[in-house]
């Protein structure tokens, strides 16, 4: 048994020496059965090695050892010394050495077993969270996320970790610094849940958005997720979808149909699934909240029941606010009181305070004259003659050309793949097939491989 | 009819006031129709009924009898009488039916003594259900088919293509005599394998076209519109005599009413505008009247100024329809002269009556706000500013519902203009276009940068063949059961 | 306090609580924090800072809920309930925070009813600003809005849209040069 150690230790090391980390990994995947059986000694075993230079030998001996440590913090409470030793048990796997691991540990050895690296990441995060103290783990899976990733528009297992434990925790700043970089590339890892971790990433992420009321962004997130292909329902594109109504009706006042090349899973599966936020919408458009406070009742529980809430409320406020901008499109003037009766609210004071709100965040454009009870309504004052908005237009120009000449490139990496090449002279291939939907979105053929 | 003289009934316990008011039991025709009652019509019914022949005339009778109680009984005694002419026994029996029902719960059909309510007539005028008419029709029917039917066969042995044609006509009118819609269908159709020319295709399309109108099946009405049209023949004679002018207005009419139909107003004027007057005539399908009060109409609420003069006003041919509908002609007029407050209230006046009309009834409303609109968008037209209240004296209405009105119609672009509410006046408004295009050139750039962001991401995607494949379990109550293909590498 | 010092002192806050051993802050680190995300109109954050700090530090520092009372009237946009709140004695802690926050408000809703009133009253002026009927009539004349005396009201003027931006012809000639040659290609 222990022999069947050292010979673990003794390849890690020579081949390590060597460099020779192909043939390593190797020995790695055919070692979980000799670590698990000596769980017990691999404390010693970590310590015989170097976490930098031996980074993919610790990587597998953390790997066998989270997957074996006792469950955290156990339901109904055993003898209270037992869950102590537990949790110190934990406490040391993450504070000391998984924490160590993040430090030091090799870049470019861990990114040829990104898998392991992503799955003892989502493991440290579970035992936190049941734990109940996600906030411990913010800053550790950010240091993971930085040292595996090629560049930070690189998108990792371990980001979905991340935005759970952010959401969890309350703390949202921390997430917000991957979540604002637009993701070009994934890491290949091969595992069978990647798609479910890219698919929470985007919608933990939407989450996080929506909590900071950034909708726009909010929305992308959830059209990532329900544009993602598909061919089953999935829970996390139900529950997406449901959100992505929500949030098109606050930004847009109305539910923008989803892009061609989404799967016919949302038509068909996921549609009928979400009937409560159809007829919300329904009201929305009737522009009565009357008609959405009635719905909202209606169905409250099942809006309660999704966590949507808060978010069916917010519709409620867009509706008001969407009326009351209907209002200063088509009026000049109007008396304080007319707007309180034809936005249904209750007094000229509320209908004030409602417009200054507006005022307050540039959403209208009016002033109230409260010495005769009216508001006259302006036009937006932006005439795009000053060097402020000659700015805007500039900076906007230079992020299209910016992503077309991301384009550019993808475009002619693509033209000297040599699978590419291949397939073009061999015609149309199943994957052809697949990458259809991407191509008829924009000029630029994106290949495959 | 009203309250106090429905209560004795009620009390009586024979019948529920309110079951008058129920639809007929499976009326084609009023399964979408939502249910109204017109109260005072200006009717001359007999008039009226005489314009139509065929089921035309019956379906009108029926649908004013629905809609119309005054009217009801008059109207289904009409009715009768004139199914008794055909060889529909169905229809003869539903409609003693109704008429049974309408005279024993309608306190208003000119007898208020009908004390039992019963179903016995008390008048001799209404005919009695007559039921040797009823079996001795059967039995004609039953024979006459036998006989076309063989009479069918022997041509088909014989292999005569023109007596088959025949043969195919012949069946199809009887079946529409006995109100066999589905099989006149099938047999007028069928001819069209016979058809040596382009009369009898043309002929063909008009029996087709007859009763998918009957069937209300106006896809099918506007393909076989279009084919008529298109038979190389047909375009050849054009014009040479009266009979293809006539087959013409015919295509034109039921155009028209397909369009109408389908809430294609603007087409359904067009089509209606084109027809002639001195060869409308088939009163099968609709009258001279029809088409001045449905082509007018639909001109009145889509055409604008220019539109309305060149094919209204000015057309020589559509001014000899409106010389039948004076009404209609002088609301025509007092739109164009701008007097809208006489021409809203003429329309008022007409409105009841056309609820009566079973094509134009459902599109009333709809037809009505439509010329409403268009007469406030050209009352402003030539304004900067319009003094708000003189604005609703000139259209009938109260300042506030015109204000309504006008918040509709600027909110939907129809009107550039602003309200100040407060002096209740009208502002024209200049679109700012310089301001507009850099405000749509941003919103366009955004749009492409959100566009192709989102391209790269799913190029990546597609890249590590992503996707949710089939269930595997769940994890937490938020994520779900999402896989991932299996996936090769290289 | 100046702005960027603030957006300084914010992110080190925000990095001590999580490299701290425990992933949590201490009261009066806490404090600075949600202070200083509503001197940046951050509601969001400070909402969800409010919500992460341990029930116990709450409890036993009564100038955390002080705070959050503020913000809390900021997020009901209660101009005049917020100026009542920021009436404490505020530790030596929180105190410069909390004074940039007062004028950073009076200054924002003096703004805003130059932006959103043709006339307002003088009393009305007064509670959004949280000044003195007397000192609501000083800014009005320092800032050359009309009161009438008669019926107390003052009428704003709406104050010109500011424009800072400064660059150079170089950089304009530059940036021309590269839209020229990105339309080209």
């Amino acid at each position: 048994m222990v022999s069947g150690l050292e010979t673990f230790v003794n390849a890690v090391q020579s081949l390590s020496a060597q460099g020779n980390f192909n043939d390593l990994c190797d020995v790695l995947s055919k070692a979980n059965d000799v670590l698990t059986k000596n769980v017990q000694h691999l404390d010693n075993v970590l310590e015989t090695l170097d976490t930098y230079q031996h980074s993919l030998g610790v990587l597998a001996v953390l790997y066998v050892k989270c997957n074996n440590l006792p469950a955290a913090l156990p339901q109904g409470g055993g003898p209270a010394e037992g869950a102590h030793v537990e949790s110190k048990t934990h406490e040391v796997f993450i504070f000391n050495q998984f924490h160590n691991f993040i430090e030091k540990c090799d870049s470019a050895q861990i990114r040829l077993a990104p898998e392991t690296y992503s799955d003892l990441c989502h493991t440290v995060t579970k035992i936190l969270i049941d734990q109940k103290r996600p906030h411990r783990g913010i800053d550790l899976i950010r240091r993971a996320i930085h040292k595996i990733q090629k560049h930070e528009s690189q998108l990792t297992g371990a980001h979905a970790d991340l935005m759970q434990l952010c959401l969890l925790a309350k703390n949202f700043k921390p997430a917000l610094e991957f979540l604002d970089v637009d993701i070009c590339s994934i890491s290949e890892e091969g595992s069978q849940s990647e798609a479910k971790y890219f698919l929470l990433y985007f919608y933990y992420g939407a989450m996080i958005y929506t909590a900071l009321k950034k909708f726009d962004r909010a929305l992308y997130f959830l059209e990532v997720v329900i544009t993602t292909p598909a061919m089953a329902v999935s829970h996390i594109m139900l529950e997406a979808y449901k959100k992505y109504i929500l949030v098109c009706l606050i930004l847009h006042g109305k539910v923008l149909n989803p892009p061609k090349y989404t799967s016919q899973v949302i038509e068909r599966f996921i549609k009928p699934l979400s009937g409560a936020y159809h007829k919300l919408s329904l009201a929305y458009n009737s522009n009565s909240c009357e008609d959405v406070q009635q719905c909202l009742t209606f169905y409250a529980e099942t809006f309660s029941r999704d966590g949507n809430s808060g978010l069916t409320k917010q519709v409620l406020a867009s509706l008001r606010k969407k009326n009351i901008q209907r209002l200063t499109k088509t009026f000049l003037t109007l008396s304080l009181s007319d707007v309180a009766s034809r936005v249904q609210l209750s007094s000229p004071r509320d209908a004030e305070k409602a417009i200054l709100n507006m005022i307050e965040d540039g959403e209208i454009f009016a002033s109230i004259n409260q010495k005769d009870g009216m508001v006259y309504f302006h036009d937006d004052p932006e005439k795009f003659n000053t060097p402020a908005a000659l700015k805007r237009l500039e900076e906007e120009m230079e992020r299209c050309t910016e992503l077309d000449r991301k384009i550019l490139e993808m475009d002619e990496k693509f033209l000297v793949n040599p699978a590419f090449i291949k397939k073009q002279q061999c015609g149309t291939t199943e994957d052809d097939i697949a990458l259809a939907p991407a191509m008829s979105d924009g000029r630029n053929p994106v290949g495959d491989l | 009819m009203t309250l106090p003289q429905m209560q004795p009934l009620a009390y009586q316990g024979g019948v529920e006031p309110m079951q008058v008011d129920a639809p007929p039991e499976d009326n084609d025709n009023s399964n979408e129709e939502e249910f109204y009652i017109v109260r005072n019509p200006s009717l001359d019914l007999e008039t009226y009924a005489n314009s139509y022949k065929s089921l035309a005339r019956l379906h009108r009778l029926m649908f004013i009898a629905t809609h119309c109680p005054s009217m009801r009984v008059e109207a289904l005694k009409m009715a009768i009488q004139y199914v008794m002419n055909t060889y529909n026994v169905t229809l003869y029996q539903q409609l003693h039916k109704k008429l049974q029902e309408s005279i024993g719960s309608n306190s208003t059909a000119n007898l208020p003594d009908v004390a039992g309510g019963g179903a016995q007539p008390t008048s001799q005028d209404i005919p009695a259900f007559d039921i040797h008419w009823v079996e001795s029709k059967s039995k004609k029917a039953a024979l006459k088919l036998e006989k076309l039917d063989t009479d069918l066969k022997n041509y088909k042995s014989n292999s005569i293509k023109e007596s088959i044609r025949r043969g195919h006509d012949d069946l199809g009118d009887h079946y529409l005599d006995c109100g066999d819609l589905s099989n006149a269908l099938k047999c007028y159709s069928r001819a069209r394998d016979y058809c040596t020319s382009g009369k009898h295709v043309v002929n063909m399309c008009l029996n087709v076209i007859k009763v998918s109108v009957y069937l209300k099946n106006w896809s099918h009405v506007l393909s076989f519109i279009n084919k008529a049209e298109a038979t190389p023949d047909f375009s050849e004679v054009h014009g040479k005599d009266s009979s293809n002018q006539t087959i013409m207005t015919r295509l034109k009419c039921a155009a028209g009413l397909a369009h109408l139909a389908t809430k294609m107003y603007k087409a359904a004027a067009k089509h209606f505008l084109l027809a002639n007057l001195d060869h409308c005539d088939f009163p099968e399908l609709l009258s001279a009247n029809n088409v001045a009060m449905y082509g007018g109409l639909c001109a009145l609420a889509t055409y604008d100024r220019n539109e309305l003069q060149k094919n209204v006003i000015f057309s020589s041919s559509f001014k000899l329809f409106l010389e039948l509908e004076p009404q209609l002609r002088d609301i025509i007029f007092k739109f164009y002269e701008s007097k809208y407050a006489q021409c809203l209230k003429l329309l008022d006046e007409i409105k009841e009556n056309l609820l009566l009309d079973m094509y134009l009834a459902p599109h009333v409303n709809t037809l009505y706000s439509q010329i409403r609109n268009r007469a406030l968008i050209q009352y402003f037209s030539p304004y900067l500013s319009a003094d708000m209240r003189k604005m609703a004296g000139a259209l009938n209405t109260s300042v506030h519902a015109l204000e309504d009105e006008l918040m509709q119609l600027i909110l939907d672009g129809q009107i550039q203009a602003r309200i100040d509410s407060h002096n209740k006046i009208l502002y024209a408004k200049d679109a700012d276009q310089r301001s507009s295009t850099f405000e749509r050139s941003i919103m366009m750039g955004q749009e492409y940068q959100r566009r192709t962001r989102m391209l790269i991401l799913r190029s990546a995607m597609l890249k590590n063949h992503i996707h949710v494949k089939s269930t595997t379990g769940r994890e937490t109550g938020q994520s779900g059961d999402a896989t991932q293909s299996g996936k090769e590498r290289n | 306090m100046i702005a960027g010092d603030l957006t300084a002192k914010c992110a080190e806050l925000e990095r001590q609580e999580l490299t701290s051993p425990t992933g949590e802050a201490s009261a009066q680190e806490y404090a600075q924090l949600l202070a200083i995300y509503l001197c940046q109109s951050d509601l969001c954050n400070a909402k969800f800072l409010w919500k992460r700090i341990p029930v116990a530090l709450k409890n036993s520092h009564e100038e955390l809920s002080q705070i959050w009372k503020v913000g809390q009237c900021m997020w009901k946009r209660d101009y005049p309930s917020a100026y009542t709140c920021l009436q404490v004695a505020w530790s030596d802690n929180v105190r410069p925070i909390m004074t940039t926050l007062q004028e950073e408000l009076r200054s924002r809703a003096i703004n805003l009813i130059g932006n959103a009133y043709s006339s307002i009253t003088i009393s009305d002026l007064s509670a959004i600003a949280g000044i003195s009927d007397r000192d609501a009539e000083r800014i009005s004349n320092e800032r050359g809005w009309i009161i009438d005396a008669e019926t107390e009201m003052v009428h704003p003027v709406r104050p010109p849209p500011s424009s800072q931006v400064i660059t150079s012809t170089e950089g304009q000639l530059n940036k021309l040069t590269d839209y020229v040659s990105f339309l080209e290609n």
